[in-house]
């Protein structure tokens, strides 16, 4: 069901910040913009939702985050158990510096059904670094871990 | 003089600067005038005072007289001014806040009939014609729509109208395309129905409308009949006035009005019959303040905004842009000649030309107002005459939004007075973008008509079973539509909201999901045995199962799904209140949750959405998303103001969930909601729970698929039996309109952290898919049962609850 959406780039700016993920280094908001601009999802997901995804894209690239945010939410409701739309919307919230929504999305990616394990550790990242921004370092030192070990499979 | 708000909005940046700057402005040329005024009297006075020959009389009390009557007409001019700017500045934008329905989004691929589009273009308020070529309009040809679409302001954009081709092919959207372009559109959106307007105490309505978006020949015709003189004059018509008082004379009473559209807008800020002369005075000398003060386009744009134009019941009708809707059911820069010459003509008495009680009277005012219009070369000859022959073209009832969806309304206001103070929603004109889904909505409402009559009758109820259905999108937490009364349009007590009642078995999963969180497996036997328990005041209490048996060591599964009360008063009572009210906290209850044994049972009295909020939690896989009404709101001008967004909370583990999802999938195949199989499409996978109280007095059943959760809830409000257990009454209704809408199964995948084995539900032993009595489980890593049963026959299966 959800095999239709599947990344084409693995988020290179995602795998930066992750990279970065270490205490002394907080990541550079820009690196996280340029992040959000550059998913984008295959072309097997349908027009509309691919339509909305570019809508997003661009409202985000202009700092239009709550235009960004309703695009995506008028995918989410075409597709509601479409993990990457689930993740984008994390991200979205990580720009806007909402760690909790953050963590929580990312999550919410994570418990639909798919088997792409670079999308699921590119969640787990998100909650790490939302849990890290929060203060609970244990918290993000276990995320993290979950996702070195999903992006070493 | 009815007392109105004084407040000031700002229908645009523009407006509020130039009020406001005129707002300072006037204040200094009012305290001048004042103080001219005052000069000016004492000047007389002077002179007399070092005159020759002082006259005795100015002396003395005559000097203090012409003082005091100078100081009174200066504070007359600056209590009419004052009045004047507030009506003008305050009244003038008091808007009531208007409610849109979602959207409907419209994609190739979209699950769509013929009709259901053919609904929705209508709820959105677009006219049926031959050839769809101006703005809202549309045409249906076979499965084609054409259609003209209107420019909306919505939160994230802006849309143009566009020219669209629609095809609809086996129920759903096969082609969207631009007719213009002829490019295929990938998606778009019909604007959103207008569902209902949040109004004052006063109950005064109306649509605001710019001068500069209103047909020039409506603003030209207005001023050829009313006012003739209005861009020269200064508030007043010395020409006009004495023209009226001359027919008048002649006539022998008052036939003739020479009021200018100023003068009408000032009898219209303070509304009153009285025809004296005092008050034709005083509305002379406001005319010449608001000139003062305003420009004339201002002055114009607050009159075809304020202009009384009718009464609908306790609703007046007030500008031009409400009485569009109201008469012709249509937006006013949609409106054609005759149309606008109908409402020209209503100026003059809108009760005396009842469009309704007097049709032919507005008839011919209408073709008199045509037949000025061409004598004033506002429109050719030719166009006046084949208007005049067309008939009024009033509708019979307008589209009345007023008390559409009584209870969703309400709950939205409670929504919205978190954020928002009562006056705001009432005069500042705000647009709210909410979740109700009409289809949906009108999809419930249908069932509930059907199965409470028929309910009803068969239990010889009397009228006397009510019912209320919440029903939400299971991803966002998004109500699409609310039922608080068996009656859809009832505005009082909204029982989805408001009737608290026991739960029955609908508190179980949480029973049940506590014990999946302290170790338990699907498979774990327990207990279904008598027990007794003593009461804090010594009472004894003894619950039974409904079937009056008891059935000895059960699976977990079979005692959640088949309802047994003994098996889960003593998984409860092993569990701890304390372990239960936790998790139904952490499900979205907020109630406090008393600490008695019968809670295990469901003596916690919630309301149909408490219990929405609940199952809303199990639905998205242990995510928490509050249930919401409005996904945004904009200010009268298009700014966006606040968004409503998703907001998810991880509340329970995605595998506890998915064991409480099968169990509760099950319920529905083998459990007490077992019906469902015959109500519904085989492929429509459903995790329900059914509830039923002490004495059959209430029926409950909360049930989601992959896409949408709805709570039904049946009952009496003198709590009196209804002889209907939750699956013979509320899951019937629930199943009307769920097989109804467009709506995804359940969607049973399996997580790669858990364990599928096909199990016997009735020993709890590992079985094969083609023996009886089996059910596909998920366990925990090596926590599935080891022991293996033999093919049974499918057990017994007479209880109904």
């Amino acid at each position: 069901m959800l095999r239709q959406t599947r990344f084409l780039f693995l988020l290179p700016a995602l795998l930066l910040f992750a990279c970065s993920f270490t205490p002394e280094q907080p990541v550079s908001k820009t690196k996280e913009e340029t992040g959000l601009i550059q998913i984008r999802p295959s072309t097997s997901s349908r027009p509309a939702v691919l339509k909305l995804l570019e809508k997003a894209r661009r409202a985000a690239k202009a700092g239009q985050f709550d235009v960004a945010e309703a695009q995506l939410e008028r995918a989410l409701r075409i597709e509601p158990r479409n993990a990457t739309l689930w993740h984008y919307m994390a991200r979205l919230r990580l720009e806007q510096g909402r760690m909790e929504q953050a963590a929580g999305l990312a999550a919410r990616s994570n418990s639909f059904e798919h088997d792409d394990a670079s999308l699921q550790a590119n969640n787990w990242r998100i909650i790490a670094h939302a849990r890290y921004q929060q203060g609970d370092i244990e918290a993000a030192n276990a995320a993290q871990a979950r996702a070195d070990a999903l992006a070493a499979d | 003089m009815p007392k109105r708000s004084s407040r000031k909005s700002s229908p645009s940046p523009r407006k509020k600067r130039s009020a406001t700057a005129k707002k300072t402005a006037a204040k200094k040329t009012t305290a001048k005038k004042s103080a001219r005024k005052k000069t000016s009297a004492r000047r007389p006075a002077k002179k007399t005072a070092s005159g020759k020959r002082p006259a005795s009389f100015l002396k003395g009390y005559g000097r203090l007289l012409f003082l005091f009557g100078a100081l009174v007409l200066a504070a007359y001019y600056l209590y009419l001014d004052v009045m004047i700017r507030n009506q003008f500045e305050g009244k003038r934008w008091a808007l009531p806040a208007t409610v849109y329905a979602r959207p409907l989004e419209l994609y190739v691929g979209k699950k769509l009939s013929v009709q259901q589009l053919l609904r929705e273009i209508k709820l959105s308020g677009y006219r049926p014609v031959l050839e769809a070529k101006s703005v809202g309009t549309f045409s249906l040809h076979g499965n084609t729509f054409e259609l003209v679409s209107r420019a909306f302001q919505y939160g994230d954009s802006f849309e143009v109208s566009r020219q669209l081709r629609i095809r609809i092919e086996q129920g759903q959207v096969l082609a969207i395309d631009d007719r213009n372009t002829g490019e295929p559109v990938d998606i778009m959106r019909l604007e959103p129905a207008v569902i209902g307007r949040i109004y004052p105490a006063h109950h005064e309505d109306r649509q605001l409308v710019r001068l500069q978006e209103v047909p020039k020949t409506l603003t030209r015709g207005l001023i050829a009949l009313e006012d003739r003189a209005f861009y020269q004059h200064h508030g007043l018509d010395p020409r006009a006035l004495a023209r009226a008082l001359w027919a008048d004379l002649r006539a022998g009473k008052l036939v003739q009005g020479g009021s200018t559209l100023t003068q009408q807008l000032v009898k219209n800020f303070f509304l009153s019959n009285q025809r004296s002369l005092w008050r034709k005075f005083n509305e002379a000398n406001m005319a010449l303040l608001l000139e003062w003060h305003y420009d004339k386009d201002d002055i114009l744009e607050a009159y075809l905004n304020e202009i009384y134009l009718g009464q609908d019941g306790k609703r007046a009708i007030h500008g031009f842009g409400l009485a569009s809707h109201y008469y012709f059911d249509r937006p006013l820069a949609e409106l054609r000649l005759k149309e606008i010459a109908t409402l020209i003509a209503l100026v003059r008495g809108p009760s005396y030309y009842d469009a309704r009680r007097h049709p032919q009277r507005l008839l011919k005012r209408r073709n008199l107002v045509l037949s000025i219009m061409a004598k004033q070369r506002i429109i050719s000859a030719q166009e006046a005459n084949s208007a005049a022959r067309q008939p009024l073209g009033v509708v019979r009832r307008p589209h009345n939004i007023a008390g559409l969806y009584p209870a969703f309304m309400d709950l939205m206001r409670r929504q919205l007075r978190r954020d928002y103070r009562q006056e705001d929603l009432t005069a500042e004109g705000l647009r709210i973008f909410s979740t109700l889904d009409p289809a949906i909505q009108q999809q419930v409402e249908q069932a509930a008509d059907k199965w409470i009559n028929r309910l009803d009758a068969q239990r010889g109820l009397a009228g006397k079973l009510q019912t209320a259905v919440v029903l939400s999108d299971t991803s966002n937490g998004e109500v699409l539509a609310l039922l608080g009364d068996r009656n859809p349009n009832y505005a009082g007590f909204n029982r989805a909201l408001d009737a608290s009642r026991p739960v029955g078995s609908l508190i179980k999963p949480a029973v049940y999901l506590s014990a999946l969180e302290k170790g338990y497996n699907l498979a774990s036997m327990i207990e279904d045995t008598p027990l007794t328990l003593k009461g804090p005041d010594d009472s004894r209490w003894s619950p039974r199962n409904y079937d009056g048996q008891s059935h000895g060591s059960v699976p977990l599964v079979t005692a959640l799904i088949r309802s047994y009360n003994q098996a889960t008063v003593r998984l409860g009572m092993s569990l701890g209140f304390e372990a239960i009210a936790d998790t139904l906290h952490r499900l979205g209850v907020k109630q406090a949750i008393p600490a008695y044994p019968s809670m295990l049972l469901g003596a916690v009295n919630l309301s149909p959405y408490d219990v929405s909020g609940m199952y809303q939690t199990l639905a998205a896989n242990g995510f928490n998303s509050p249930l919401r009404t409005v996904r945004e709101v904009l200010a009268a001008d298009g700014r966006a103001l606040k968004r409503f967004p998703v907001t998810v909370k991880q509340a329970f583990s995605a595998e506890k969930i998915e064991m409480m999802n099968r169990a509760l999938n099950a319920v529905t195949h083998v459990g007490t909601a077992r019906s469902l199989q015959k109500l519904l499409p085989a492929d429509l996978e459903i995790a329900g729970k059914t509830g039923t109280t002490n004495d059959l007095r209430d029926s409950w059943f909360a049930g989601y698929s992959g896409s949408h959760l709805a709570v039904v809830w049946l009952g009496r409000d003198d709590n009196q039996p209804l002889g209907l257990s939750g699956a013979g009454g509320a899951l019937k209704l629930w199943a009307e309109f769920m097989r109804r809408i467009d709506t995804r199964p359940l969607p049973l995948f399996e997580l790669p952290s858990l364990e599928y084995e096909w199990i016997n539900f009735l020993n709890g032993r590992l079985s094969a898919e083609d023996c009886e009595s089996v059910l596909y489980l998920p366990f925990p890593p090596g926590q599935a049962p080891s022991e293996r049963a033999e093919c049974l026959d499918s057990g017994m299966m007479d209880d109904d609850f």
